[in-house]
């Protein structure tokens, strides 16, 4: 069965770039969203099993994204995707409760080794 | 062929790549700032605009036109993209910056020139640099001049005859977590260019 | 690695232009010790390559600071980032004569320079280069224009350090006043005043902190003006103000105004705090007054009052009691 991913960044050009770096043999629906507020939304629809998740981003904010699926309990494995590689910035996520961090730009080689690392691609 | 110069443009896919790139490069010199001074640097959306010569000033949004501020200018050209960075910093950001970054001397024209000079080593440098390592460009970088020290944006921005009409610029307002500091990066290309850079986008864009 | 495949004529050629080359190239190990030392360097230190190698900078180099030196370094090697010092933050790195009789004006080389990360195979910085600029010619010409715009701005309109009108330009102003109020029945007022005991901040805290100090209080009294009000720093630490259209009992109003203000500022400079006093004299437009110059020296006695009776106070200047 194939995984519901959301990719949720404000630039049309990093969410094509993150959507190139998913591994190819892993069977996922890719979902996009703009911003933060339709990010939510999107997991709270069920299309965000996992999230690759900006933090800069008009209207809301990776944080805030962070903070509602941690409010409304969304299940959502959440992976930080920014270009914000401030140690404060990592710690603030990880304590939001997101998964990993991995810094932009992104390639397809670190996307398959956090996944990897998370157990969320076993081994095709 | 012709050998008239082409039009300056930018399509809304471009400046959607501009922004993204400028973003993961200023990440990295936020990165360098808050490490050296144990901070946490808010960052903002950069902007990007194309911006006609008479229109400088309005390229510096976010600077108060009105505080007196101190400038530094630093050229950098690789694979023919040339372009200037100038780091704005606004006077009243000084005295805390002094105190972050345990400066001990006298705050006097001096010491104020030594914390520009490496703030704006660090911000300019990194930033200029990401944005190279991301399209493949190796940038080098000139000697930085001081625009001015205490001076109103407008008579900085205006010591120029420009050379152009319209070009490419990109600006990044970075802010300080509880402390007065804030400055603003513009990056400036030459006119001519934005259609190699824009080429080196497509490619990106594919 | 694929690009050292280098012929070795194309070293000799590299090696040659190295030594010739008419900027300064140091290389320094993560001890700051020279590692390589080209003919510039050589030929402006009398100090061979071979007497440089593997010695200290800071050892060999003693004008160097070397707390400031690490400042600018340090992030060369841990942040992989170049760095720069320019003439102007300090005229030189390295203490060279400059050397020429007939074109050369000053006593020393003025340097540029810039400081970059050279990565070993493993990617790491372990060494970086200095590179040393000469600038003299730059420096020199840009100094001349300094001092010749110094001499302009003297006759200029704005005073450089506090950005309130220049004296000249109020005494202008103040002569026009004088000749408007020959002519009027409307009041004008002067006020002067003087920070009380500016020797002894400059002396506690420096002259630097004095001229904050200054600047300070220049900032207060602009947002403490209204839009007719003329100021100016009259010299050190005397300002007056030009109260068009005002009466006495007004400019005691804007005179306690302005004492209140400077008494109640924290003034800061680096960690440091100053509190200042000031002392203020009033002068109204007089008909005996017969010039501008009569008018500015009641100012100067009722401030001259203010002083003797005990400072951070205002005195109204009385025609009667002389």
């Amino acid at each position: 069965m194939a995984t519901n991913v959301l990719i949720c960044d404000d630039s049309s050009f990093a969410r094509k770039q993150m959507a190139r770096a998913i591994p190819k043999e892993w069977e996922v629906e890719i979902h996009f969203a703009g911003d933060g507020v339709e990010g939510v939304q999107a997991i709270r629809e069920g299309k965000g099993e996992v999230v690759f998740l900006d933090l800069t981003m008009p209207n809301l904010d990776g944080y805030g994204v962070l903070e509602a699926i941690r409010k409304e309990d969304l299940p959502a494995m959440v992976i930080v995707v920014s270009g914000d590689i401030q140690p404060d910035a990592q710690d603030r996520v990880k304590k939001l409760g997101a998964m990993a961090f991995i810094k932009k730009p992104i390639d397809a080689e670190k996307a398959r080794e956090v996944l990897t690392e998370y157990g969320i691609l076993t081994g095709a | 062929m012709t050998l008239t110069p082409t039009e300056v443009s930018l399509s809304e896919d471009q400046r959607d790549c501009y922004q993204e790139l400028t973003n993961v490069a200023m990440g990295q010199a936020a990165d360098r700032l808050a490490r050296l001074l144990d901070v946490y640097v808010v960052l903002p959306i950069p902007k990007v605009n194309l911006i006609e010569s008479s229109d400088l000033h309005m390229a510096i949004q976010d600077a108060e036109t009105d505080s007196a501020m101190s400038a530094v200018c630093q050229g950098f050209i690789g694979s023919g993209i040339a372009g200037e960075a100038l780091l704005l910093f606004n006077d009243t950001s000084f005295s805390d910056l002094a105190a972050l970054m345990n400066y001990g001397g006298e705050l006097d024209r001096y010491g104020e020139l030594e914390l520009l000079m490496d703030v704006s080593s660090l911000l300019i440098g990194a930033c200029i640099q990401g944005i190279g390592e991301q399209l493949e460009i190796h940038f080098n970088q000139g000697h930085p001049v001081v625009l001015g020290q205490h001076c109103k944006v407008d008579d900085i921005l205006k010591s120029g005859n420009h050379q152009w009409t319209k070009t490419l610029a990109i600006e990044i307002h970075y802010t300080i977590e509880h402390v007065n500091i804030d400055c603003d990066l513009l990056l400036l290309f030459t006119e001519d260019s934005v259609a190699k850079l824009n080429n080196k986008i497509n490619y990106l864009l594919d | 690695m694929t690009d050292s495949n280098i012929e070795f004529g194309d070293i000799h050629w590299l090696m040659d232009i190295l030594q010739n080359i008419d900027v300064g190239l140091v290389v320094l190990d993560r001890q700051y010790n020279i590692q390589l030392w080209n003919g510039f360097m050589e030929s402006h230190s009398g100090l061979s390559p071979q007497k440089a190698k593997g010695e200290n900078l800071f050892e060999l180099f003693s004008e160097i600071p070397k707390d400031w030196f690490m400042k600018k370094a340090e992030p060369v090697y841990q942040l992989k980032t170049r760095t720069f010092t320019i003439w102007e933050q300090r005229p030189y790195l390295f203490r060279f004569k400059n050397y020429r009789p007939i074109t050369g004006r000053a006593s020393v080389m003025y340097q540029n320079t810039s400081i970059i990360p050279l990565e070993s195979i493993n990617r790491s910085v372990d060494h970086i280069c200095v590179i040393i600029y000469d600038v003299t010619d730059i420096a020199v010409s840009r100094e001349d224009v300094m001092s010749a715009n110094k001499t302009l701005s003297e006759l200029n309109r704005t005073d450089q350090l506090t950005e309130l009108a220049s004296r000249g330009y109020w005494l202008k102003e103040l002569d026009r006043e004088f000749l408007r109020c020959q002519r009027s029945v409307v009041p004008s007022t002067l006020v002067m005043f003087d920070l009380d005991d500016f020797r002894s901040i400059n002396g506690h805290y420096g002259h630097q902190a004095g001229d904050q100090v200054l600047r300070s209080v220049s900032e207060g009294l602009r947002q403490t003006l209204r839009q007719t009000d003329q100021v100016c720093r009259y010299g050190g630490e005397v300002f007056s103000a030009l109260l068009v259209d005002t009466d006495e009992d007004e400019a005691v109003v804007f005179a306690e105004r302005v004492r209140k203000m400077i008494e109640r500022m924290d003034i800061r400079y680096g960690q440091q705090s100053i509190r200042a006093t000031a002392s203020l004299g009033i002068a109204r437009y007089q008909k005996s007054f017969t010039t501008a110059q009569d008018w500015l020296q009641a100012a100067d006695k009722a401030l001259y009052h203010a002083k003797e009776s005990g400072r951070n106070k205002t005195t109204v200047y009385q025609p009667k009691a002389h």
